[in-house]
């Protein structure tokens, strides 16, 4: 081991040094790259301005408006670098942000069965705080219905497949990947097939089960497991037994140095007490994580058990039919294997699970983790840097595993403050870059470049007068005319008045409407409400119970009544072209609150969000000619050009005397954060003036600098 | 990306290989049983019709005259000798000597989600690996041949890439003949103005690019490149239907599947590798045979014009023409006049890129209910496209996580489809 050179004195000093002392992660990790022999210089940190595009992009997921700069400037240049990572900490959009990084981990998608729901319990969680062990927990162990229980995503995503369920959780929870170890012993690594046999009995008595009369999906658990040993056709004749649920990994013994666990259990001890103070001055509360869990998530448990049900505004449906509380006993079933192994992954003795989780945040931070892939922790794949893993390790178990800690960690630290390095050969560039000596370009993802165009543009509001951009648009609508009495005739399509308006059909409609396809669709953000999610119909919840009673006749007379409703008499349908004028003033939401993944044909799929489909699929952060065509050609690029008559910059460009250089400089600052040299104010005024007026001069400029490589990618 | 230079090498020896054999007395069809592909592409193109919800073999491909199971329609003579096809497609009839038909697909996926997979991909679904779709299989192997997408999906989604990677996906067109606005410029931004926005753009990247000397940022850069290459290629004129002659147009009958047939046979004309259209509606759970009908009207002169046209420029040679959907349909007559999923035994459709004409393959039972002679497993069929391409189904590609895959599952190429 390299690390052993360091003198022991030192290395101890720095890492019981208390978290107050100045940056002492910067601290570990420059130990650590002299103990590995690293010679090479660091990059000097970032400047100010600089440091905040980026910290801002990676908290908040876009980029600072011109208020934010200036309020920033206008801080103590001391103090305003740490008060802005306190701000974005705060910041409503940082769950937005952190929710699509947990997503994509644990491949939650809004489509699926609970997936809608899980997401927003990840964002909710995150907005208050929840550490990481406790929600793991709550998802490897939870039971009940599809999106009544949040957490359930997860475990619905694999349909609830024992084997599937064994590859995720190691590889998400624990970063090792094992699934090969499914059909043969590992081909590179300790993992034997028995392993991976032992995990997946965890899972072996769990159920995903649709009803077949709502569709409704829950889990239960059943007396038998389905994980047998020997596997199928290993030995011929063998009888298979149901396998022993063994966990794999190894726990700690002891304490480490800086005392982790001790801490942990001092900051738990503390939190309790300060939540017992809570509820007593405060008995209702408003309703936060916590009471909004307790009515969603655990409703099927507590509604099983009998207890409380009246605070949980179940009771009336409770009440309604003893009868259901027995079946929904016996359906939703609390899982006590789960509840043991969550128990044992989230065990602050078992390091891989802090390892790796703080492995993936540094990672997506400093665009390289110490362990690449991130999911990847095996013998034959170390850590380059283990002892400053583990200090982040450390200090994230003693923080309650909570992230916003451990982001606040890494972002105040030298290391994220780095410059990226120029003009030297790939491998200098690449030793700096592993050596966390310089930081590494990173492509804005997807996500946070929408909102970023968004924000740049002025588009999350309304930059238009009103009447200023009228357009025509001719639509096809079907019409429904109920046969008069008597008379058997139709009336036919209205066909186009004139050419025009066939003309005008053709042209892409950009009317954000509802229900007609715009071309554009595919730029389009429809948010999620995620409060809703959690709060899904309470009524729903007994629908399966009340299902179960009924008998199938009864079942059957209510289908037929619903269908019955849906039918209409015998009416006849025409098509027929309607104008309709409207005023073009777009407005766009947030990409980060839209279902995810989206189409695969939308935006934020084309710039490399992942379909969340499996285990080896990573976000790909490869340019394509598509994403080329969507900025060069797109709508959301366009808008954003062109100037609104609301923007601050309108006044600076219109009437007699417009003062093109303030213009300028309030450009750059707004989709770049930074002021423009003198050079690049000059060749912005020759844009602009040969832009035939100062407003569309002033689109070509923000057209270039949005579609520009420096836009792109993080300073 | 493209095909190596060693596969190309593979192919090579496995061609002499073959002919070695076949002096031993081997014929060289048993010898492509045995070792999958082996010889010089037959097509170069493929255009594959994807008709979702299952279609009924019954009803189209696979007729069952005077059988209880037959339902409404009447199977009638082609210009193949002796094969019959039902009579929803007069005009099609008139073109099969081009054509052959796999009567004995045995399926084993009976739900659409699984079923659209396996026939997509020729893998079976399976929690931890998603496989690409044969569209991108075709593109990751053969190069790109003029300025267009190697691999375009027409009104509605074609599988994804998944490890094959970004450079594998379709480029979606969602209705044949409309303006895809990302090609050119928006309305309100002229040539001019547009061309001078794309010269700034690029000096401005210069700069930033050389100031950094990072490769990430010039693979941005090709990209815009490509982008714009693209957008100004006569190549494009491709798309444009609304200059085709309204003849032409009613010819293929004006529907979005006729237009979709029309861009088809126009795109590969171009160069095009993949062309996948996308029709739905042929889950008939109810009222199977006025839905039949429907679709047969709208199929019929589409397809027949587009196998005509192709045999009459010769393109038909190099490119295979593809019908297939995930599953067939009950041989029994439900209450409601519909059939049901069905995928112990249904049918697929191709002609072109050394398909031999007026062919059948295999053959149902006599009601249609299970394979009678020679089954053709999923994965044979794919085994069979990749052959006529030149692509070795067997060629093992690597996932990101480092685990190799086939690029078809296990399959063999059917001989007796080729001449």
């Amino acid at each position: 081991m390299m690390l052993r050179f360091l003198p022991a004195v030192l290395l101890c000093s720095v890492l019981l040094a208390p978290a107050t002392a100045a940056d002492p992660l910067g601290k570990v990790l420059d130990l650590e790259n002299q103990a590995n022999g690293v010679s090479r210089k660091a990059l000097p940190p970032v400047d100010d301005l600089t440091y905040l595009r980026r910290v801002t992009i990676d908290l908040i997921g876009r980029i600072p408006t011109a208020e934010e700069i200036q309020q920033y400037e206008s801080l103590s240049p001391s103090t305003r670098q740490q008060k802005t990572v306190e701000r974005l900490l705060a910041d409503e959009r940082f769950a937005d942000r952190w929710t699509i990084f947990f997503a994509d981990m644990l491949r939650l998608r809004s489509n699926a069965e609970g997936g809608g729901a899980s997401i927003a319990f990840i964002h909710r969680a995150l907005r208050d705080g929840m550490g990481w062990d406790e929600m793991s927990r709550r998802m490897i162990a939870a039971s009940g219905k599809a999106g009544a229980t949040p957490e359930l995503g997860y475990i619905l995503g694999d349909n609830a497949d024992p084997m599937a369920l064994a590859g995720s959780t190691a590889q998400v929870f624990l970063g090792v990947r094992v699934a090969c170890a499914q059909c043969h012993d590992h081909p590179f690594d300790v993992w034997k097939r028995k392993d991976f046999y032992g995990l997946a009995a965890y899972f072996g008595k769990t159920r995903r089960v649709q009803s077949q009369f709502t569709n409704t999906v829950y889990t239960t658990e059943a007396e038998q497991t389905t994980v047998l040993w020997p596997p199928e056709g290993v030995e011929d004749g063998a009888e298979r037994k149901p396998m022993v649920p063994v966990f794999p990994f190894e726990l700690d013994k002891a304490d480490r140095p800086s005392r982790p666990i001790a801490r942990l259990r001092a900051l738990r001890r503390k939190q309790a007490q300060l939540a017992a103070a809570k509820t007593k001055s405060n008995r209702k509360g408003d309703a936060g994580l916590e009471a909004l869990l307790a009515a969603a998530g655990s409703k099927a448990e507590r509604r099983s058990s009998g207890k409380n049900a009246d605070d949980l505004g179940v009771a009336n449906e409770a009440k309604r039919d003893a009868k259901n509380l027995k079946i929904a006993q016996a359906r939703y079933r609390a899982s006590k294997l789960r509840a043991d192994l969550a128990a044992m992954v989230t065990n602050p003795r078992n390091r891989l699970f802090a390892q790796s989780f703080v492995n993936r945040v540094w990672g997506e931070l400093m665009g390289r983790g110490f362990v690449e892939p991130v999911d990847n922790f095996s013998q034959e794949n170390r850590a380059s840097h283990p002892r400053t893993m583990d200090f982040l390790a450390d200090e994230f178990i003693a923080g309650g595993f909570e992230l916003k800690g451990l982001v606040r960690t890494i972002v105040n630290s030298t290391p994220y403050r780095r410059q990226h390095v120029i003009g030297v050969e790939d491998p200098v560039r690449i030793e700096l870059e592993t050596a966390f000596l310089s930081t590494p370009m990173r492509r804005m993802m997807g996500e946070v470049l929408y909102d970023s165009v968004v924000t740049a543009g002025h588009l999350f509001d309304i930059k238009h007068e009103k009447g200023k951009n009228l357009k025509v648009v001719w639509s096809r609508s079907r019409i429904a005319k109920r046969p008069a009495e008597g008379s058997g005739t139709a009336v036919k399509p209205q066909l186009l008045a004139d050419a025009t308006a066939r003309k005008a059909m053709k042209k892409p409609r950009m009317k954000k409407g509802k229900g007609t396809g715009s071309p554009y669709d595919v730029e389009q953000a429809i948010e999620l409400d995620f409060d809703a999610l959690l709060a899904e119909s309470k009524n729903d919840g007994v629908k399966i119970e009340r299902m179960q009673v009924m008998s199938k006749e009864e079942i059957e007379a209510m289908r037929m009544q619903q269908q019955a409703a849906n039918n209409r008499p015998d009416v006849e349908y025409f098509d027929r072209f309607i104008r309709s004028v409207f005023d073009d003033n777009p407005r766009f939401s947030t990409s980060m609150r839209m279902a995810s993944p989206a189409a695969p044909e939308h935006f934020l799929r084309i710039f490399g969000q992942p379909s969340r489909a499996t285990l080896d699929e990573k976000r790909d952060h490869t340019p394509s000619m598509r994403q080329a065509l969507m900025l060069l050609n797109g709508r959301l690029t366009h808008e954003a050009s062109r100037v609104g008559e609301l923007e601050p910059i309108h006044k600076l460009l219109a009437g007699e005397t417009p003062r093109i250089e303030a213009a300028i400089r309030l450009a750059y600052r707004e989709i770049l954060t930074r002021n423009p040299t003198t050079t690049e104010i000059a060749e912005a005024q020759e844009i602009i003036s040969g832009g035939g007026s100062p407003l569309n001069g002033m689109a070509d400029l923000r057209w270039v600098i949005l579609n520009s490589n420096e836009f792109r990618f993080l300073p | 990306m493209a095909m190596s230079c060693n596969d190309y090498r593979l192919t090579r020896r496995r061609m002499l290989a073959a002919t070695g054999a076949s002096m031993l007395g081997m014929s060289v069809q048993q010898l492509l049983a045995a070792q999958g592909s082996s010889h010089a592409a037959t097509a170069e193109h493929v255009i594959l019709f994807w008709n979702g919800g299952g279609m009924t073999h019954l009803d189209t491909w696979d007729p069952k005259p005077g059988r209880p199971t037959q339902g409404e329609f009447e199977p009638i003579e082609t210009s193949a000798k002796g094969v019959q096809i039902s009579e929803i497609f007069p005009q099609l009839a008139k073109q099969m000597h081009h054509c052959a038909v796999v009567r004995s697909i045995a399926g084993t996926q009976g739900a659409h989600g699984q079923a659209t997979y396996n026939l997509q991909t020729s893998y079976r679904q399976t929690a931890n690996i998603r496989h690409p779709g044969f569209g991108s299989v075709v593109v990751h192997e053969r190069d790109r041949m003029g300025d267009l997408p190697g691999y375009i999906s027409i009104s509605g989604r074609a599988p994804r890439a998944h490890y094959l990677g970004q450079k594998c996906e379709a480029y979606f067109v969602a209705n044949p003949g409309d303006r895809d606005p990302y090609l050119a410029f928006p309305e309100a931004i002229g040539q001019v103005r547009g061309n001078k926005r794309l010269d700034v753009l690029a000096r401005f990247n210069r700069r930033f690019n050389a100031g950094s000397g990072d490769k990430k940022l010039a693979s941005n850069q090709t990209a815009v490149k490509e982008a714009v290459k693209l957008m100004r290629s006569p190549a494009l004129k491709a798309f444009e239907l609304d200059k085709v002659p309204t003849t032409t147009i009613n010819r293929y009958g004006d529907t979005a599947f006729g237009r979709g047939a029309l861009l088809a046979k126009r795109l590969v004309e171009t160069g095009v590798r993949f062309v996948q259209i996308n029709r739905g509606g042929f889950d008939t759970h109810s009222n199977n045979f006025p839905a039949m009908q429907n679709h047969g009207d709208v199929m019929d002169p589409a397809l027949a014009s587009l196998i005509e046209d192709l045999s009459e420029t010769g393109m038909l040679k190099k490119t295979m023409v593809i019908m297939l959907s995930e599953f067939g349909r009950t041989p029994r007559i439900n209450p409601n006049a519909g059939r049901d999923h069905w995928p112990n035994v249904f049918s697929g459709f191709m002609a072109g890129g050394g398909i031999k004409g007026g062919t059948v393959i295999g053959s149902s039972d006599k009601d249609g209910m299970e394979p009678d002679k020679r089954p053709v497993p999923v994965s044979d069929l794919h085994a069979s496209f990749c052959h006529a391409l030149g692509i070795d189904p067997n060629r093992e590609v690597q996932t990101p996580l480092g685990r190799p895959m086939k690029l078809v599952d296990n399959g063999k190429p059917v001989p007796e489809l080729f001449g």
